[in-house]
C-alpha cells in the first residue's frame, strides 16, 4: 500500500459524511457569531467547518473536560458508604482539522494521564477516537511551534494527516486506523505522484518562513536550566499577572486539576474533578493559611518552569507547543512569549 | 449618576471599554479597576504597555495603584479638594482648553470664580497629598491630548457623592477631554445590567429611557401605551423603601433578585423595615438573607436559564441566551411577572422576550432600535441607537453635549458624616474584592472562588497592627456606633494607618452592620466608603 | 455537547461567553474570541460562571410561611396569595403603602417588565434598585 495519497477538495464532505455514520465528527466550527471552536456536528449541512481560522478551544476539553462528575457517593444509613463511578458512554469519536500544535497537545496529555497511572475517564474518552491532523500551511498570528519544534507540519502521532495543495489534500496516514479508513473508502483516495509529493514540500517550506513571532525557546529553556533568569523577570510578571486563570484554562497542555465534593442532599453527593492553574493562590496555600509561593513575587514563576524547564529535564522537550492561543489573551501581558522575550534579551 | 446628568445631560460611560487602550493618560479615581472591572483594567494595561500613563487616586495603595506613574493616596471623602487643587493648578499653569470652553459649555466663570479664591495650600493639607505630587498630576493630565477619566463607587458612595462626579466632569470639561473618540468620563457600573436596568426605568422618578414621571407629554404616552391611567409623583427611593423602619411607609413589598439586607446600609433597620411588613413577596434563585424573612418565596431561573438582553458599562445591549431549561419548578422573573399581574387583573401577554423588547423599543427612544434580531446576528449596540437603520452609538457627545452645552457646576468640600474620634479611631473603608460579588448569592456558591477568597479579611497596616496586638489571621472585634462584628486581620501595606478596608460579600460577617446611613442628597447614594470605627483583638 | 454564547453576569463589562451544556447540564465557560469585550479571555469569576448554577441548595419550588416557617407549596398557591395581598395593600393605600426592589442581575426585559407591574398595575412609582450600591 502506497503512502500518500490524494483527496480532491470536492470530495472531502462526501467522504465525512460516510465517516459520520460511525463516528461522532469534531471539527473547528465557524458558528453564526463569528467564533471558531471545535464543536461536535450533528448536520453537516448546517454548519460551517472552518480550516482558515484557529479554533480558540483546543481538544483538551474532550478528553478532560472543566468540570466532570467523577463518581456520586450516599450514606442512606449513617455507617455505610455506597460509591458509585460515573461511566459516560464514549462514542467513537473522529477529531477533524486538527493542527499540529493540538495533535502535539494530545500526545503531551497521553503521557500525563496515561503513561504511568491510567486515568480511566481520560482513557474512556481517549481510546475510539481518530484523529484527522491539518498540516499548517499558513501560521496564524501568534503562533510559534516553529519554535516548539512541533510545526507547522507533523510526521507523526495522527491517524490521517492532509496537507492543503490547493484544489485537493495531499493525505498521509500514522496509524493502522488510518490505513482502514483510506482503503475502506479507496473511491475518495488516489495516489499521489512525484509532483504531489513536491508540492507538499514547497508548501512546507514556505509556511515555515511565514512565522511573524520571533521566539527564542531554545534560548530560554537554556537560561532556565542554568538558572540564569533574573528575579526581576519574576518579579516583574507576577506584578503584571492579574489572576484569571485564563492561560492554564486555553493552554492545550495544562493539566492541573482539583477535586471537589459536592453534597445534593443531606445523605448523598458528588465528587467534581475542575480544572486549576498554578498560578492561584489556593494552588498553593496551606490549611493554617501559610502560602509558601509569594503571589506578588513569584505567582507566575511554576508555570513558566513547569513548560520550560521541569518537562524539558523529564521528558526532553518543552510542553509548551507554540500554539499561541496564550499571547495577547492575558489581563497584564504575561505570556509565555513575554516571558522567553524578557528573558533572553536581558543581555542584549 | 446624577451629577454626570447635570453636566452633560447624560449619566453613562462616555467612551467604549476598548477606546481605552488609545488614551494617553488615563486618571482612576475611586476605582479599584483590576478587581472590580478586569475587562476594563486589561486596556489600561495594554495603554500602559503602549507608552501611556496611569493616574490613580485611591486612599489605598491598590495593585492598580502599585503599577501607577502617580499614585495620590488621598485622605478619604477628599476628593473635591484634589480635584479642585487640579483644575487651579491647569488654570494657572495655561493648560485649560479654552476654545473648548467657550464653544461647548456654559458656567464656566462660576467655576473659575470659585477656584480663584482656593487657597492650594490648604486644598493639601485637607487631601493630605503633597502639593507637588497634586501639581505632577494635573500637568500630566492636563497636557494629555487624549484623556479618559474612569470613576466607579469609591466617588459615587459618599454624601458628596454628587458633587464629586461633577468635579470630575468640570476637570474633563475644562481640558477638553470629552465628545472625542479614545477621551472622556466613564464611570464603571458595579453590577452586570445595572446599566439596563435605569435605562428600563427601575427608578421611582423616570419610566424607561430616563423619561420623568412627572412630565405630562410622557405620562401620557406611557397611559396611552398601557391603557391605564398613571401617577405623577415620583416614588419612594430604595433607601426610603428599606430604612424606614417600623413606621415605614410600606406594608407590602416585592423583591425580585435583591439582597438588601446584605448590600443595604445599616443592616438592623433594613431587618426591622422587612420585619414590620405585612407582606414580603420575594423571588430569587437562592434563600438569601433576605427571602429568609418573606411571606412568600419564588423559585426563580438563573440567567443560564433564560432569553433576554443586558446592558453592559459601555451602554451595549447584548442577548442573554437560555442554555438550559429553568431547574425543578423554577421560573423565570419574567413569567412570574406575567403570572402576578394577571392575576391582579391586568393581562400582560407576551410570547417571547423579543416581543417585549419590540414594546421598550416603541416607547424607550434611546432603545428605539435595539430589537432581538439585530442583537442576536451582532455583539450587541450601544445606546442611543434610534431605530432600526441606526449602528448604534460608541461614544457619546460626538459635537455636542446630550443637554447641548456641558455646564461647569462647582462644588465645594463637604467633610464625610462621620470620621474617625477618640472613641472610635479608625476610619473604615468598604467595597470588593476580585474573587467575590456583591453579596455572594452567585460567586460564593462557586468552589474555586470560594477556595480563592472565601472568608472576609480586614486590612489592617502592620503599624496599627502592632499598637493593638494583633497578627495577621487572628480576630479583630470592630465596632462602630450601630454595630459589632468580628473579622479576620489581615496585615498589608496596602491601606495606610488608621484606615481599614473590608468587603461586604461575606453574610457571616455582615459589614453593613456598622456603615453609616448618611446618603447624597441629590443621588441617595448611601456613604459606605467611611464610617469610623473601634477595633480590638478579640 | 452545545455551546452557547450568552453574557457573563459578574460586573459591568459585559463579556461574550460560551456555556458548555452537557445532557441538561452546564459544565463550563469559556469566553468568545472575537467578542468586543472578552476578546478570548475572562477574570477569574467568568472562568467559573457555571459552578454556581447547579448548586444543590438551589431554590427549586415555590416557599410560604406556614406557621412561622417557610414550606413548600405549589405556585398557584403561592401566587394567588401574593397576588391577593399586593392587591389588596395597594388597593387601600392607592398604591402607596407598596413598594418593588428591581434587580441589576436581571434582564432589561423583566425589569421593563416589574416597573410596568408598578406603575400601571399596583398604581405606584415605588420601585427601585440597587443602582447605588
Amino acid at each position: 500500500m502506497p503512502d500518500k495519497y490524494i483527496l480532491k477538495k470536492d470530495h472531502l464532505l462526501p467522504l465525512l459524511r460516510k465517516l459520520k455514520k460511525t463516528h461522532r465528527l469534531i471539527a473547528p466550527v465557524r458558528n453564526r457569531h463569528g467564533d471558531t471552536l471545535f464543536a461536535g456536528i450533528d448536520n453537516l449541512d448546517e454548519v460551517r467547518i472552518d480550516l482558515e481560522n484557529q479554533p480558540q478551544n483546543s481538544l483538551k476539553q474532550f478528553f478532560f473536560p472543566q468540570q466532570e462528575t467523577l463518581f456520586t457517593y450516599s450514606n442512606p444509613a449513617s455507617d455505610s458508604y455506597h460509591f458509585e463511578p460515573v461511566v459516560e458512554e464514549s462514542p467513537p469519536t473522529l477529531y477533524f482539522g486538527v493542527r499540529s500544535c493540538d495533535l502535539s497537545a494530545v500526545l503531551y496529555m497521553d503521557v500525563v494521564f496515561l503513561k504511568n497511572v491510567k486515568d480511566p475517564n481520560y482513557q474512556r474518552k481517549r481510546q475510539n477516537t481518530i484523529l484527522v491532523g491539518l498540516n499548517c500551511n499558513d501560521p496564524f498570528a501568534n503562533c510559534f511551534c516553529n519554535a516548539t519544534r512541533n510545526g507547522p507540519f507533523i510526521d507523526f502521532g495522527f491517524d490521517l494527516q492532509l496537507t492543503d495543495l490547493g484544489d485537493r489534500f495531499l493525505v498521509e496516514y500514522d496509524r493502522s486506523r488510518g490505513q482502514e479508513i483510506i482503503s475502506d473508502w479507496r473511491q475518495f483516495f488516489a495516489e499521489a505522484d512525484d509532483q504531489d509529493v513536491k508540492a507538499q514540500y514547497q508548501a512546507f517550506l514556505e509556511a515555515r518562513g511565514k512565522f511573524r513571532l520571533q521566539v527564542h525557546l531554545d534560548q530560554a529553556v537554556k537560561k532556565l536550566a542554568r538558572d540564569e533568569v533574573p528575579e526581576s523577570v519574576w518579579e516583574e510578571l507576577s506584578m503584571r499577572c492579574q489572576d484569571c486563570g485564563g492561560c492554564a484554562y486555553i493552554c492545550p497542555t495544562c493539566t492541573c486539576f482539583s477535586i471537589s465534593d459536592l453534597q445534593t442532599t443531606d445523605h448523598a453527593g458528588e465528587r467534581i474533578r475542575s480544572w486549576d492553574a498554578c498560578t492561584f493562590s489556593g494552588f498553593t496555600r496551606m490549611a493554617g493559611g501559610h502560602n509558601p509561593v509569594d503571589r506578588q513575587m513569584r505567582g507566575i514563576e511554576k508555570r513558566f518552569r513547569h513548560k520550560l524547564q521541569f518537562d524539558v529535564k523529564k521528558d526532553n522537550r518543552p510542553s509548551c507547543v507554540g500554539c499561541g492561543r496564550c499571547v495577547n489573551i492575558c489581563f497584564g501581558g504575561t505570556d509565555i512569549v513575554r516571558f522567553i522575550n524578557m528573558t533572553c534579551c536581558e543581555n542584549i | 449618576m446624577a451629577g454626570l446628568a447635570t453636566t452633560f445631560g447624560s449619566g453613562a460611560m462616555t467612551n467604549s471599554i476598548n477606546e481605552i487602550e488609545n488614551a494617553q493618560v488615563m486618571l482612576v479615581i475611586g476605582s479599584n479597576t483590576s478587581e472590580a472591572h478586569p475587562q476594563v483594567a486589561r486596556r489600561m494595561f495594554t495603554a500602559m504597555d503602549r507608552g501611556a500613563r496611569l493616574i490613580v487616586i485611591d486612599p489605598r495603595r491598590t495593585l492598580l495603584a502599585q503599577r501607577a506613574d502617580i499614585h495620590l493616596a488621598i485622605r478619604p471623602g477628599t476628593d473635591i479638594p484634589l480635584l479642585n487643587a487640579m483644575m487651579r493648578i491647569i488654570l494657572d499653569e495655561n493648560l485649560a482648553d479654552d476654545l473648548f470652553i467657550e464653544m461647548r459649555t456654559e458656567n464656566f466663570y462660576e467655576l473659575r470664580d470659585m477656584l480663584f479664591r482656593l487657597d492650594l495650600e490648604e486644598a493639601a493639607r485637607i487631601t493630605g497629598v503633597e502639593l507637588a505630587s497634586i501639581r505632577a498630576a494635573a500637568r500630566l493630565y492636563g497636557r494629555a491630548q487624549k484623556a479618559v477619566i474612569c470613576y466607579c463607587l469609591g466617588i459615587t458612595q459618599h454624601v458628596c457623592g454628587t458633587g464629586n462626579v461633577q468635579s470630575i466632569a468640570n476637570l474633563a470639561m475644562m481640558t477638553g477631554n470629552v465628545e472625542k473618540e479614545d477621551t472622556g468620563v466613564d464611570p464603571l457600573r458595579g453590577q452586570n445590567n445595572v446599566q439596563g436596568a435605569c435605562d428600563m426605568g427601575a427608578l421611582p422618578n423616570v419610566f424607561p429611557s430616563y423619561q420623568q414621571v412627572d412630565i405630562d407629554d410622557f405620562r401620557e404616552k406611557f397611559e396611552r401605551a398601557w391603557h391605564v391611567s398613571l401617577s405623577p409623583r415620583p416614588g419612594l427611593t430604595l433607601m426610603e423603601m428599606t430604612h424606614g423602619g417600623k413606621n415605614g411607609p410600606l406594608k407590602a413589598m416585592f423583591i425580585m433578585g435583591e439582597n438588601p439586607v446584605l448590600s443595604d446600609p445599616v443592616m438592623s433597620r433594613v431587618e426591622e423595615t422587612l420585619d414590620n411588613l405585612e407582606f414580603l413577596l420575594v423571588a430569587d434563585i437562592f434563600l438569601t438573607e433576605t427571602a429568609r424573612r418573606a411571606h412568600v418565596v419564588l423559585p426563580a431561573a438563573s440567567f443560564a436559564e433564560k432569553t433576554g438582553t443586558f446592558t453592559n458599562s459601555e451602554r451595549r445591549v447584548q442577548m442573554v441566551r437560555r442554555v438550559i431549561p429553568p431547574l425543578g419548578q423554577s421560573r423565570t422573573d419574567a413569567d412570574i411577572i406575567m403570572d402576578l399581574s394577571a392575576r391582579l387583573g391586568y393581562v400582560m401577554d407576551y410570547e417571547s422576550p423579543a416581543e417585549i423588547m419590540e414594546e421598550i423599543a416603541m416607547l424607550a427612544p434611546i432603545y428605539g432600535g435595539m430589537h432581538h434580531d439585530r442583537l442576536e446576528n451582532s455583539w450587541g449596540l450601544q445606546w442611543p441607537c434610534w431605530d432600526r437603520e441606526h449602528g448604534g452609538t460608541p461614544f457619546l457627545h460626538k459635537y455636542y453635549f446630550t443637554r447641548g452645552k456641558g455646564r461647569f457646576v462647582p462644588a465645594a468640600h463637604e467633610p464625610p458624616a462621620e470620621l474617625p474620634d477618640d472613641d472610635y479611631p479608625f476610619l473604615l473603608i468598604t467595597g470588593r474584592i476580585y474573587h467575590q460579588y456583591h453579596t455572594g448569592t452567585m460567586s460564593r456558591h462557586s468552589v474555586l472562588l470560594s477556595r480563592e477568597a472565601g472568608e472576609a479579611l480586614l486590612q489592617l497596616h502592620p503599624e496599627d497592627g502592632r499598637r493593638l496586638g494583633v497578627r495577621g489571621g487572628e480576630m479583630v472585634r470592630m465596632r462602630s456606633r450601630r454595630g459589632e462584628v468580628r473579622v479576620k486581620a489581615q496585615l498589608t501595606e496596602t491601606v495606610k494607618a488608621g484606615e481599614v478596608y473590608t468587603t461586604f460579600h461575606f453574610s457571616e460577617m455582615p459589614v453593613n452592620l456598622l456603615t453609616v446611613s448618611a446618603k447624597d442628597h441629590f443621588s441617595q447614594c448611601p456613604e459606605y466608603k467611611i464610617c469610623a470605627v473601634h477595633l480590638e483583638k478579640v | 455537547m452545545h455551546d452557547i454564547l450568552t453574557t457573563c453576569v459578574y460586573c459591568g463589562c459585559g463579556c461574550g461567553v460560551y456555556l458548555h451544556e452537557q445532557r441538561g447540564r452546564v459544565v463550563g465557560a469559556t469566553p468568545s474570541r472575537n467578542h468586543p469585550v472578552s476578546r478570548n479571555n475572562l477574570c477569574v469569576k467568568g472562568w467559573h460562571l457555571h459552578e454556581f448554577i447547579h448548586h444543590p441548595s438551589r431554590l427549586k419550588e415555590p416557599l410560604m410561611r406556614k406557621n412561622g416557617k417557610l414550606t413548600p407549596v405549589s405556585w398557584d398557591e403561592a401566587l394567588s396569595f401574593a397576588a391577593h395581598e399586593l392587591g389588596r395593600i395597594a388597593a387601600a393605600s392607592n398604591g402607596n403603602a407598596v413598594g418593588l426592589l428591581s434587580s441589576a442581575k436581571c434582564t432589561n426585559e423583566e425589569n421593563y417588565l416589574l416597573q410596568k407591574l408598578a406603575r400601571a398595575v399596583l398604581h405606584t412609582n415605588n420601585v427601585d434598585h440597587c443602582a447605588r450600591l
